[in-house]
C-alpha cells in the first residue's frame, strides 16, 4: 500500500530527526471532563487514520495537533515546535474542520484564493486552480459555495487546504457526504500526498472508510489510545473479539448443553426465557447453531447479537 | 508588520456587505437625505430655519440614532457568526498574529460605517446648507462622527467576538446607557459615546448660532475615549488570542 504511515508511541525525544507529528503524554481536560488523556505518539510521514467513536476525543487531538487547543498537560509537537501559540507552523501544516460551514457568499475559488493569500503565495490565483483542480471542482468554482452540496463543500474545504502544499495535513472526518465516486478520488489524492513524503492524518468513526487508505491506525475510546498499529492488525482485533448472541429456543437447557460441546463457545448462561451465549469465533458458532439445534430437533426462535454497537467495539479494545 | 491584512479585510468587507444589509444601510445613510428633502419642501425657508434644521437633523437623526445603530451592526457582525459556525477556524490557522485579524476588522467596520455616515452628513448639507455657518457645522459633525464611528466600532467589534448575542448587548448599551440613563445620571455620560460626539461638535462648531458644548469636557473625551478605544480593542485582542476550538463534549 502506498502512503504508509509510519507510527511510534511514546514520542521520540531527544531525537536528532524529529517526526512531522509527535503527541507526548498530551492530555486535553475541560473543568472535570477529560477530553484527551496522557497520548503518547508519534506520526512519520504516510496516512495515519484516527477512530473511534463519536466523543472519543479524536478531534480534540486533531485541533491539538493544529494548534487550535493547548494541551492541559503534556506536549504536541509539529517537527518538534510547539504546535500551540505558534502561527509559524501554519506554513506547514492545513487543517480541514470537520464543521460543514465555509463561507457561504464566497465562490469555491475566491474561498480557495483567500486561503493562498493569507499563507502569503506569490500567485494565489494559480495555486487556487492547481488546488481547485485536484479536488476534481473545476466546473463549480465559480459558484457560490451556498449553493453547494455537503460533498462539494467537503472537497472546497480540502482544496483550502492543500493550497500551500502543506507537508502535514489534518482531516477531520474527510468523507462525510461524499458519494463513492468522490471518495475514490479524494482517496487517489491522500495516497498520492503521503506518496510525496507528507503526513496525512485523518479521523473517522467508521473502520471502512480507512480501509484502503490509512496504513496504520490510532484507536481512540473515552480520550485514551485504546490501540495502534497497522490497519490489518487492528481489523482482525475487533474480527476476532468475543461476541454475545441472546437466544430463544424450543427447549434452551437441551441446546445449551449441546453448544457447551462446542469450541467456539466460551460460555451458556440459562436465564428466563432466553440463553445468554459468548462465543470467541463468531463464523464458527454460526455455523455450528443450526447444526446442533437440527441434530437435536430443536428449533430456534430468535437469535440476537448483543453487542454489535460501534462502542462496545471500541470498548473491547480498551479492556483487551 | 503591517497592522492589518488585507484578505481578511476584504473578507470582511464581503462579510458586513450582504444584499439585505447593504439594503438596510443604505436606507440608514440616504434617511436624513429624505427628512431634508421634505423640510425643503413643505417650509418656509430662510437660511437661519436651514441651518436651525441642519443641526437638529446632525444631532438628533444622524448623532443620536443613525451613527450609534450602524456601527452595531457593522461592528457586531465584523466577527459575526464566524465563532458560532465555526468559520474562524480558516483564519486561525494561518500564520497571521491575531491581534491583526482583530484590527483588520476593526478598520474595516468603522471605515464602512463612517463612510454611510459621511454621506448621511453631506447629503442633506447639500440640500439645506448654504453660507459658512452650515459648512462649519456639517465639518464639525463630520469630524465628531468619525470619533465616534471609532469608539462605537472599538466597543461593538469587541462584543461581537466575545458574547453570543452582540447584537442584542450592543442595543442595550446604546438604549439603556446612552438613551435611557445617562440624561439623568451624571456619571454615565463620562461612559456615553454619544456625548463624546456631541462635545467634539460644539467645541468644532463653537461660533455656529444655537450650537451648544457638550455635557462632557473635552479632557473627558479623550481621557474615556482613550480607555474605550484601547480596552476595548485590547480586550478583543486578548479574547482572539486565548481563544481555542473546543470539542464539543
Amino acid at each position: 500500500m502506498t502512503g504508509d504511515g509510519g507510527l511510534g508511541t511514546g514520542g521520540r525525544n531527544g531525537a536528532a530527526e524529529r517526526a512531522p507529528i509527535e503527541l507526548i503524554d498530551a492530555s486535553r481536560w475541560y473543568g472535570n471532563v477529560v477530553a484527551v488523556n496522557a497520548v503518547a505518539v508519534s506520526l512519520e510521514a504516510g496516512i495515519t487514520g484516527l477512530l473511534g467513536p463519536n466523543g472519543a476525543g479524536k478531534s480534540t487531538v486533531l485541533h491539538m495537533v493544529a494548534g487550535l487547543l493547548s494541551p492541559s498537560a503534556g506536549q504536541v509537537l509539529i517537527d518538534g515546535e510547539p504546535a500551540a501559540g505558534n502561527p509559524g507552523i501554519y506554513r506547514k501544516v492545513g487543517l480541514v474542520p470537520e464543521r460543514e460551514a465555509v463561507q457561504p457568499f464566497l465562490t469555491g475559488f475566491e474561498f480557495v484564493r483567500m486561503n493562498a493569500r493569507l499563507q502569503k503565495l506569490p500567485n494565489a490565483d494559480d495555486a487556487a486552480r492547481r488546488a481547485i483542480a485536484l479536488v476534481d471542482l473545476e466546473s463549480a468554482a465559480d459558484r457560490r459555495i451556498s449553493g453547494y452540496s455537503k460533498g462539494m463543500r467537503q472537497r472546497v474545504k480540502i482544496a483550502g487546504a492543500l493550497v500551500h502544499e502543506p507537508s502535514v495535513l489534518l482531516l477531520d472526518e474527510p468523507f462525510n457526504g461524499m458519494d463513492p465516486r468522490q471518495r475514490l478520488h479524494m482517496m487517489e489524492l491522500l495516497h498520492a500526498m503521503a506518496s510525496t513524503g507528507r503526513t496525512v492524518l485523518i479521523s473517522s468513526h467508521i473502520l471502512e472508510e480507512l480501509n484502503d487508505l490509512a496504513g496504520n491506525v490510532l484507536v481512540m475510546v473515552a480520550g485514551r489510545l485504546a490501540a495502534s498499529g497497522h490497519f490489518r492488525e487492528i481489523r482482525k482485533l475487533m474480527t476476532n473479539r468475543p461476541h454475545t448472541f441472546t437466544l430463544r429456543s424450543s427447549d434452551d437447557r437441551r441446546l445449551a448443553a449441546g453448544l457447551m460441546e462446542e469450541p467456539s463457545v466460551q460460555s451458556v448462561e440459562l436465564t428466563e426465557g432466553a440463553l445468554a451465549i459468548r462465543t470467541s469465533d463468531r463464523g464458527l458458532f454460526t455455523r455450528a447453531l443450526p447444526r446442533r439445534a437440527r441434530g437435536a430437533g430443536i428449533s430456534i426462535h430468535e437469535l440476537l447479537p448483543t453487542d454489535e454497537s460501534l462502542e462496545s467495539v471500541f470498548n473491547y479494545l480498551v479492556k483487551r | 508588520m503591517s497592522p492589518v491584512n488585507l484578505t481578511v479585510m476584504w473578507l470582511t468587507f464581503r462579510q458586513l456587505f450582504t444584499k439585505q444589509r447593504l439594503i438596510a444601510l443604505v436606507c440608514f445613510s440616504a434617511a436624513p437625505l429624505v427628512i431634508a428633502a421634505i423640510f425643503a419642501v413643505t417650509r418656509t425657508r430662510t437660511p437661519a430655519a436651514d441651518l436651525d434644521f441642519l443641526r437638529e437633523l446632525y444631532t438628533g437623526v444622524i448623532s443620536f440614532v443613525l451613527l450609534p445603530l450602524t456601527a452595531v451592526v457593522l461592528g457586531t457582525a465584523a466577527f459575526g457568526g464566524e465563532i458560532d459556525d465555526g468559520t474562524i477556524v480558516y483564519l486561525l490557522v494561518k500564520a497571521l498574529p491575531r491581534w491583526q485579524l482583530v484590527l483588520s476588522k476593526y478598520v474595516v467596520a468603522t471605515v464602512a460605517t463612517y463612510a454611510l455616515m459621511f454621506i448621511a452628513c453631506v447629503l442633506p448639507w447639500l440640500v439645506l446648507g448654504s453660507g459658512p455657518d452650515a459648512l462649519a457645522l456639517f465639518e464639525a459633525f463630520a469630524a465628531a462622527i468619525a470619533i465616534g464611528a471609532a469608539l462605537y466600532c472599538a466597543l461593538f467589534v469587541m462584543l461581537g467576538l466575545t458574547s453570543k448575542r452582540a447584537l442584542v448587548a450592543g442595543l442595550l448599551y446604546i438604549v439603556v446607557i446612552e438613551i435611557a440613563l445617562s440624561p439623568n445620571v451624571v456619571g454615565l455620560k463620562s461612559v456615553s459615546i454619544r456625548e463624546f460626539v456631541m462635545t467634539v461638535a460644539g467645541k468644532l462648531a463653537a461660533t455656529v448660532p444655537g450650537m451648544h458644548a457638550g455635557a462632557v469636557s473635552v479632557a473627558t473625551v479623550e481621557t474615556m475615549g482613550a480607555i474605550i478605544f484601547v480596552g476595548s480593542l485590547a480586550f478583543g485582542i486578548r479574547w482572539l488570542a486565548r481563544y481555542e476550538m473546543e470539542e464539543r463534549l
